[in-house]
């Protein structure tokens, strides 16, 4: 043979299989194979990847949809992210809890802390062309505080007026250091005075125009006339997804740009997978795990400090939080609120062994059998799963109790259980946890503590003008809770953001739906 | 007919004794299907009589590292006798390794926990099965044999409760059954913990009775049962001597029947999260504890139980095909 032939030999038995090959998806057997190998990208992906080059679009999906678009009713994360965009809040708050002017662009205190004087921007205007006036605002505030979830919020405000010139006066019955964090509150987003169909019709002046909206999806505009700027995107979609799982699914496949809400351990898979950019903000939300102070056993302060030295909040944070959000310290004041946050006092433990002793001392030498009410949500009895087998090692004996969040809150239940686990949302300021759940005659008081040192230090810093003195009062309150506590608080949440990399100017807030999307850009 | 000409009329019993058994088994064990899934089944009846023995850990120890991979996974195995055929002899490739199947993300051993899940699974599928074979047997009989309006009567309360599945069936009763309060150690407290076994014997009772109704209705009319009534013997002599020995193999099928479906719907119930309760180590709930999130960061911890469960089934069912035919085969 020679040289010649041999290569062109060669040649043949290199082109045969490939024709064989050929026939074969000729035949339609290896049609798909073929082009999985051939190309890049599956027809679908390739469409995919033209829909999202398709520059000035931000699609944003969420695992849910919204239910309520009354601002006096809304609550979601999803409903809030839709009013957000369509319109304005007077103020808002950033990653580190601090205020940050929006409709509002300066604010004067009086020297008594009882009147509040807000400076409005100049030349906004409603997206049906109208401009914002100050009895809008009015309007707006007069609506919150007679009627829903936002009386009782605003139940210190006696007046609201238009001020001279664009300023709004609020006149506060009490002092209340708080009052600019209220107003952030995301059911107050400014609306026409006497809008009609408010929930149906939107009429904002956000920085989106509401398109369309059907029930997967809504399509927003940029509002080219905000006063703060026109948008970064000609078009922000909403698409609302049956779950999270699906979400994170879509923003795979490449048909989303950005999902701004997902557990610990989908954020820990998606970053491992480099394609995104990743975002995440320690919030003040948490897990409050709660022994009831009032009966036994929760009523002798031992047993309360054992099932804290029995708690490993090292452990849980790695193997639960996977070292995102913070670690908690069993009081609400974390470190979202770094203003009040204190480390003075020392937790104690984890030592099971002096747990033991000191349920022993309390007279339960043999240890407790509990049981622990948990909503059926994987993190939570993950958590209850973990702290059992913690505090078994001191002899505590749990069974766990999982229960759908339906059930576990319906007729109050989980007011009355001696242990339960309640996971509670991100909230602006420290004081809003202190009211909600730990002062003696709070609603949701849960731990039924009552404690008088407790409730004057919550009292103090609620109305006390000197930042000093309420500083002060909530390092006491931090000091006392590690103490002498019902809670134990292993960790704070964080709040995750998933973006293409093509995005940016996006800033994930704690709130996943107070997060801003006019300043964003895609490239 | 004398009296002893008519106890001379037998009926064609369903054949007992240490011979027939070994003729039965050999009959099962015969085709190369039936005996694989009756091996199967041997196997995880020995994890669930001496589960705890064999687990290296206890199903909630928590001290190992979390999300450690499978100390055993036969493919990486594979690949490292692929790349390096001397490892072929080394004993280091056939050591198991500290966790065979990996750790779940709270650090516990995924090899101890589905062995030891073996043991809920077969008792909660077994004694449910049993109950029902034991309680559809009785129903079924008497249905069968009474007729009349006794046999209406029962035969459409099981109409009614077969039109709804077992699954929903299951589902409705175990979320009354677990909102409701018991005092610890009563009884109802029994009942309670015990719901899933219950349920279990609930839904498959019309099953079980409703086939030995259809036997019994065609035994009823042989002339052994006949002579039986003309000599004069009793109601339940009649229903268990005489009638219920020619149901056993329709009843044997049937309960190995029944036995894979409960399997399959026992690890259904506990991936729905109604059956067993954390931190059991129960297959379906360990299915449903590491899905999500968890799946992409430990998806073995997903997969061994998953695979034991779908490995259980398959081999009860060829186990129940086997029966099935060798039971044919003897009679």
């Amino acid at each position: 043979m020679t040289q010649a032939q041999k290569t062109r030999t060669d040649e043949r038995s290199a082109r045969l299989p490939r024709r064989s090959f050929l026939k074969l998806s000729a035949a339609g057997l290896a049609a798909s194979v073929l082009g999985a190998a051939g190309f890049d990208l599956t027809p679908q992906q390739a469409a995919a990847v033209l829909a999202r080059r398709q520059a000035g679009t931000l699609r944003v999906a969420w695992g849910g949809a919204p239910v309520a678009l009354d601002p006096l009713n809304a609550s979601a994360d999803t409903e809030i992210a839709f009013l957000n965009a369509i319109y304005d809040y007077l103020l808002d708050t950033d990653a580190r809890s601090e205020l940050v002017p929006r409709l509002a662009t300066a604010w004067d205190i009086s020297d008594d802390g009882l009147t509040y004087t807000l400076t409005i921007a100049d030349g906004v205007t409603f997206h049906d062309g109208s401009e914002l006036t100050m009895d809008d605002i009015v309007w707006t505030f007069e609506r919150l505080r007679s009627d829903g979830p936002t009386a009782d919020l605003y139940a210190d405000i006696e007046r609201v007026e238009p001020g001279e010139g664009r300023t709004v006066v609020f006149t506060l019955s009490r002092p209340n250091p708080d009052f600019l964090y209220n107003l952030t509150d995301n059911h107050a987003v400014i609306l026409k005075a006497n809008a009609p169909n408010i929930g149906q019709e939107f009429n904002g002046t956000g920085p989106f125009k509401l398109q369309e909206y059907i029930p997967d999806r809504a399509t927003l505009s940029a509002n080219r006339e905000y006063f703060a700027g026109a948008p970064g995107v000609e078009t922000l979609e909403f698409f609302y997804f049956d779950s999270v799982e699906s979400a994170v699914n879509a923003l795979r496949g490449g048909q989303v740009d950005a999902v701004l809400r997902m557990d610990n351990a989908t954020f820990l898979a998606l970053g491992g997978e480099g394609a995104f950019a990743t975002q995440q903000a320690t919030t003040s939300g948490h897990d409050l795990v709660r022994l009831r102070a009032d009966r036994e056993p929760g009523n002798d302060e031992r047993v309360r400090r054992a099932f804290r030295l029995a708690t490993d909040r090292q452990a849980i944070f790695d193997r639960l939080q996977f070292g995102f959000g913070a670690i908690g310290r069993d009081s609400p004041i974390g470190p979202f609120f770094a203003r009040y946050y204190s480390e003075e006092t020392p937790l104690p433990g984890p030592d099971p062994e002096a747990a033991r002793q000191l349920l022993a001392e309390a007279g339960y030498p043999d240890g407790l059998d509990m049981t622990l009410y948990v909503p059926n949500l994987s993190d939570r009895v993950a958590l209850a799963q973990t702290l059992a087998a913690q505090w078994e090692a001191a002899g505590i004996r749990i069974t766990i109790e999982p229960q759908e969040e339906a059930v576990y809150y319906a007729d109050n239940g989980w007011l009355e259980v001696d242990l339960a686990i309640t996971p509670w949302g991100h909230r602006p300021v420290a004081q809003q946890f202190l009211d909600l759940y730990l002062r003696s005659d709070a609603a949701w008081n849960e731990s039924h503590f009552s404690d008088e040192e407790v409730d004057r230090l919550i009292a103090l810093a609620g109305t006390t003008l000197d930042e000093d003195e309420r500083t002060q009062a909530y390092h006491e309150i931090q000091r006392i809770m590690i103490e002498r506590g019902p809670i134990i608080i292993p960790y704070f949440f964080a709040q995750f953001g998933v973006m293409g990399d093509y995005v940016s100017g996006v800033d994930v807030h704690p709130f996943a739906g107070r997060t801003r999307f006019h300043t964003a850009t895609v490239s | 007919m004398t009296h002893s000409a008519l106890s001379r009329v037998r009926p064609a019993r369903f054949s007992r004794g240490a011979g027939s058994i070994g003729r039965f088994l050999i009959a099962l064990l015969r085709s190369p299907q039936s005996a694989a899934g009756t091996v199967i089944v041997l196997f995880f009846l020995a994890l669930a009589l001496f589960g705890a023995q064999i687990a290296p850990y206890r199903a909630n120890d928590q001290s190992n590292p979390p999300r450690h991979p499978p100390t055993a996974a036969p493919l990486e195995r594979l690949r490292r006798v692929w790349d390096d055929p001397g490892r072929l002899f080394e004993t280091e490739t056939y050591r198991p390794g500290p966790y065979p199947f990996g750790t779940d993300t709270l650090g516990r051993d995924v090899f101890s926990r589905v062995i030891l899940g073996t043991s809920s699974i077969f008792r909660v599928a077994g004694f449910g099965t049993l109950i029902a074979v034991v309680i559809g047997t009785f129903l079924g009989l008497f249905a069968g044999y009474q007729g009349g309006l006794v046999d209406e009567i029962i035969t459409r309360v099981f109409d009614a409760l077969l039109a709804m599945p077992a699954l929903l069936l299951a589902l409705v009763i175990l979320g009354i059954i677990r909102n409701v309060e018991t005092e610890p150690g009563s009884f109802q407290a029994a009942l309670a913990d015990n719901a899933v076994l219950l349920v279990i014997a609930l839904v498959y009772v019309p099953i079980v009775a409703r086939v030995v109704r259809s036997s019994t209705l065609e035994v009823k009319t042989r002339a052994f049962v006949q002579a039986a009534q003309i000599r004069g013997e009793s109601w339940g002599y009649i229903l268990f001597r005489e009638i219920f020995p020619s149901v056993i193999p329709a009843l044997v099928v049937e309960a190995s029947l029944r036995f894979s479906y409960a399997i399959f719907l026992v690890a259904s119930l506990g991936f729905l999260g109604v059956a067993a309760r954390p931190p059991s180590p129960d297959w379906g709930l360990m299915v449903n504890e590491n899905r999500g999130g968890y799946y992409q960061l430990a998806p073995w911890a997903l997969e061994y139980p998953a695979a034991a469960i779908a490995l259980l089934v398959i081999g009860v069912n060829l186990m129940s095909d086997g029966i099935r035919r060798a039971v044919q085969r003897s009679e």
